[in-house]
């Protein structure tokens, strides 16, 4: 039979406290960090997922914050293309009122004088800047695509505009694993390269006519502006898919955000419920055993002997 | 015919008898509390009877009794539980060390959180990403060359407190070997005490117990044989042996070392200093070599990239795949594999490409600060070495001075004179940015990302840190219950000390009473007769 004396049942209750204020101890950080998963041998298995979703999360928030970049440069694309439909429109309308031969030379003069305007204000639309970067040439956005010298007038001599070419280079922004996007488009694609219907050529057609009274070769000059305006809107339509694909991606990016978190903190996550209840019980047992304790260590046969 | 005196005789012995068990009921009360101490207990036994010598018998029948005398004070001790505790406290001591050691891998690791590598990692292909979008910009430039160089110092800093980590352990090491010489010589003095001591007929039972306490002791740092012989315990690790009787050897950490050989067939097999340097030649060196391939990987492990269509790179380049290429003077060619990029070239069609990790793929491109130059490394060695290891890695000073030598473009404007790299090109700041998904090949041959790399260290650290925890408790829980019997059998108890004080207190006062009740009958004898006619 085993003989049990004191100092074993000691020893015993001893490793019995030790071993609950563990398990409290566990619980108790469990709690606090409000994790399962405080050290990888917690959940060796969870901590490669956890790692994983971690830098998915990451990768996935920058991916958001590109997003987010190529959809206010796309609205800022949409916006300049409008206002160069407006100048277009109207360049349409002067060029209609211009073709009409009842017009007086004096009136055709006025005409010019307002499509020069336009032209001065296409230029201006063409330098468009975004945060510093001219959008309409491609990745050299830190030159001033429409720059021409000073005249002999002193004013900026704009003849050569329709011959300018802008740079094609594609800016391309990362917005989703191996997904790239580019979000800018050209100054050619807009006002046309060496196309014959390049709005600045049309633009200066019209004025040599309207100048030289011929209404004729303003008349001829409708069709350029209605292809070119045509081109114009196969580009608007174009940064419209694009915005609308990036909103797709966009939204996906957003639904992954939230199934990686989601799967994340399944994985490291502590159920409140379930460790409150965990604590409790663990502070019950050892409320119990130091009583227990409190009760085997005070009695011996020293107490009972005279 | 007995002696009148016979019987006072008797009683003397009683109570000397008795006095020596309640002396050592003493003992034991006083030693219960003291470590390794076994409980000692008088063996008493009838006196010999006294048979009268002479020619003849006596014609009393019977043997007369002569009382009680003691022959020893024993240990009450069984060696087969010593041997089993002992095996069992040598894997506790190993076990311990091992999962002491992992504990402390783990917080070097600090995973998860949001300060380890993974995060340093992340933020690093982040800033990339952002690049990617400005690549003109100084900030988002100085950003890349923090994150760099934090991921770097993050390495440095690992890297450093693994060393910490083997010199605490080399330290701990040499510190075990003067404790285990200190056990060592204290038995072999033990041995001779307590052989001089019984050789004079006593037990020498504290002695004793010392021995064993020492013995118990040692067993926690070696794995120890103990055999038992008339001088004394022999001691030896594996088939060293390290006390003989007298005499003692002693040990060194290069002694254990050796032992430990390569861990499986050494003499040294388990207890503290196995863990030692189980920890430091498995664990810590494990993690190390893994850490430094990791960082030596991503510097300048072999990666697949493919170079878009349109990309122009630094003349003399070299690509391992065919490309075609458009001359500076306009003609297509194909470019074969291996062959110098000529300059001005650019390429007609994506073309795949293996690099030698980040430092490879940068200088595939064209820096900012206005010259043709290629990219330089991004990643370079502090102090001596051929090779990045996690130790040595740094961001390039000189690209961290110069913020506008990080290479970002892969393309370039103009020819001859006037060629000059066109700023806005980012498709080597997002080639950069994407690796965080390459597949890199490690120096091992192992192919994986840089995150994998990372996520299979962690997660093995895990699996084993929890195995040593399981295995330490397994141990500890053994050693108690090994424990547990041992005190079972030589633990002292107070109730039983107490009963036999009563016990032993009621004979001396019996046999006090019946040497008062002789007395008496001799006085009476003697006082009280023949006094007749008086």
């Amino acid at each position: 039979m085993l003989r049990v004396t004191s100092n074993m049942m000691n020893a015993q209750l001893l490793l019995n406290l030790n071993r609950n204020a563990r398990n409290m101890n566990d619980t108790q950080l469990q709690l606090a960090t409000g994790r399962k998963l405080n050290k990888p041998s917690d959940d060796p298995v969870g901590i490669t997922y956890s790692l994983r979703y971690r830098s998915e999360l990451s990768a996935n928030s920058q991916y958001q914050e590109n997003v987010d970049d190529a959809i206010s440069w796309l609205e800022f694309n949409d916006t300049v293309l409008m206002q160069t439909g407006d100048v277009i429109q109207r360049l349409r309308e002067l060029s209609v009122q211009g073709a009409n031969g009842t017009n007086s030379q004096e009136a055709l003069n006025s005409i010019n004088a307002e499509v020069k305007q336009l032209k001065e204000q296409l230029i201006d639309i063409a330098n468009s800047q975004f945060k510093g970067k001219y959008i309409f040439n491609g990745q050299q956005y830190d030159v001033q695509p429409y720059q021409f010298p000073t005249g002999p007038d002193g004013t900026l001599d704009t003849s050569t505009a329709s011959s300018i070419v802008t740079d094609d280079g594609l800016l391309n922004y990362a917005v989703g694993d191996s997904v790239q996007l580019p979000i800018n488009i050209t100054g050619n694609e807009v006002f046309g390269g060496q196309d014959g219907d390049n709005i600045f050529a049309v633009i200066d057609n019209i004025s040599t006519a309207l100048v030289s009274g011929d209404t004729s070769e303003v008349s001829s000059q409708l069709g350029n502006i209605d292809t070119r305006y045509n081109k114009l809107l196969a580009v608007q339509a174009e940064v419209g898919a694009k915005s609308n694909r990036i909103e797709l991606m966009k939204n996906r990016l957003s639904d992954l955000e939230v199934n990686l978190t989601d799967l994340q903190a399944k994985t490291e996550d502590g159920d409140y419920a379930e460790l409150l209840t965990q604590s409790k019980i663990q502070e019950n047992i050892y409320n119990a055993s130091l009583s227990v304790g409190a009760k085997i260590i005070q009695n011996s046969l020293v107490d009972f002997i005279r | 015919m007995t002696s009148t005196f016979h019987s006072i005789e008797t009683a003397r012995r009683s109570l000397v008898t008795q006095t020596a068990a309640l002396n050592t009921t003493g003992h034991n009360i006083a030693n219960a509390n003291t470590e390794g101490y076994t409980r000692q207990s008088v063996k008493m036994a009838a006196a010999r009877p006294i048979e009268a010598y002479g020619f003849s018998n006596s014609t009393s029948p019977g043997q007369l009794g002569t009382g009680v005398e003691f022959g020893s004070i024993e240990r009450i001790r069984e060696t087969f539980l010593d041997d089993q505790f002992r095996g069992e406290n040598s894997s506790l001591g190993s076990w311990t060390i091992q999962s002491d050691t992992l504990d402390k891998l783990e917080s070097i690791f600090n995973e998860p959180s949001e300060t380890g590598i993974s995060t340093v990692l992340d933020n690093f292909w982040k800033s990339w990403s952002d690049l990617s979008k400005n690549p003109e910009d100084s900030t988002a430039r100085k950003i890349v060359v923090q994150t760099s160089q934090s991921m770097a110092d993050a390495l440095n800093y690992m890297s450093r407190q693994l060393d910490n980590l083997d010199t605490d352990l080399a330290t701990n090491i040499s510190v075990k070997a003067t404790e285990i010489n200190g056990y060592l010589s204290s038995i072999a003095d033990l041995n001779e005490s307590i052989f001089r001591i019984e050789s004079m007929g006593d037990k020498a039972n504290d002695l004793r117990d010392q021995r064993d306490l020492m013995t118990d002791k040692l067993s926690k740092i070696i794995n120890i044989n103990v055999s038992r012989t008339d001088s004394g315990y022999n001691i030896s690790l594996g088939g060293q042996q390290l006390v003989q009787g007298f005499a003692a050897s002693s040990v060194s950490s290069d002694s254990l070392a050796e032992a430990y050989g390569d861990g499986v067939t050494g003499d040294l097999k388990s207890g503290e200093v196995y863990g030692m340097i189980d920890s430091s030649k498995r664990y810590v060196a494990d993690y190390k070599t893994q850490l430094n391939n990791m960082a030596n990987t991503i510097a300048t492990g072999a990666v697949e990239i493919t170079l878009p269509k349109g990309s122009v790179m630094p003349a003399g380049t070299i690509l391992t795949n065919d490309a075609s290429i458009i001359q500076a003077d306009g003609t297509t060619v194909t470019l074969a594999a291996g062959d110098a990029m000529p300059p001005g070239a650019t390429l007609n069609a994506d073309v795949k490409t293996t690099v030698n990790g980040l430092n490879g793929l940068h200088q595939l491109g064209y820096t900012l600060d206005g010259s043709l130059n290629p990219g330089k490394p991004l990643f370079t060695i502090t102090g001596d070495g051929s090779t990045i290891t996690a130790g040595n890695i740094t961001f390039n000073p000189e690209i961290a001075a110069n913020t506008d030598l990080l290479a970002t473009s892969l393309r370039t404007t103009g020819t001859g004179a006037s060629e000059k790299v066109v700023k806005g090109n980012n498709t080597l700041a997002l080639l950069i940015a994407n690796q965080h998904s390459g597949i890199f090949t490690a120096p091992t041959g192992i192919k994986g990302t840089p995150n994998t790399f990372y996520k299979t260290m962690v997660g093995q650290l895990g699996v084993q840190s929890q195995e040593a925890t399981r295995q330490t408790e397994n141990s500890n829980y053994l050693v108690q219950q090994v424990d547990a019997r041992r005190q079972s059998v030589s633990g002292v108890s107070l109730d039983e000390e107490m009963s036999n004080m009563l016990v032993f207190q009621h004979a001396y006062s019996a046999a006090a009473r019946f040497m008062t009740t002789y007395d008496e009958m001799l006085d009476k004898l003697i006082n009280a007769t023949g006094t007749v006619g008086r």
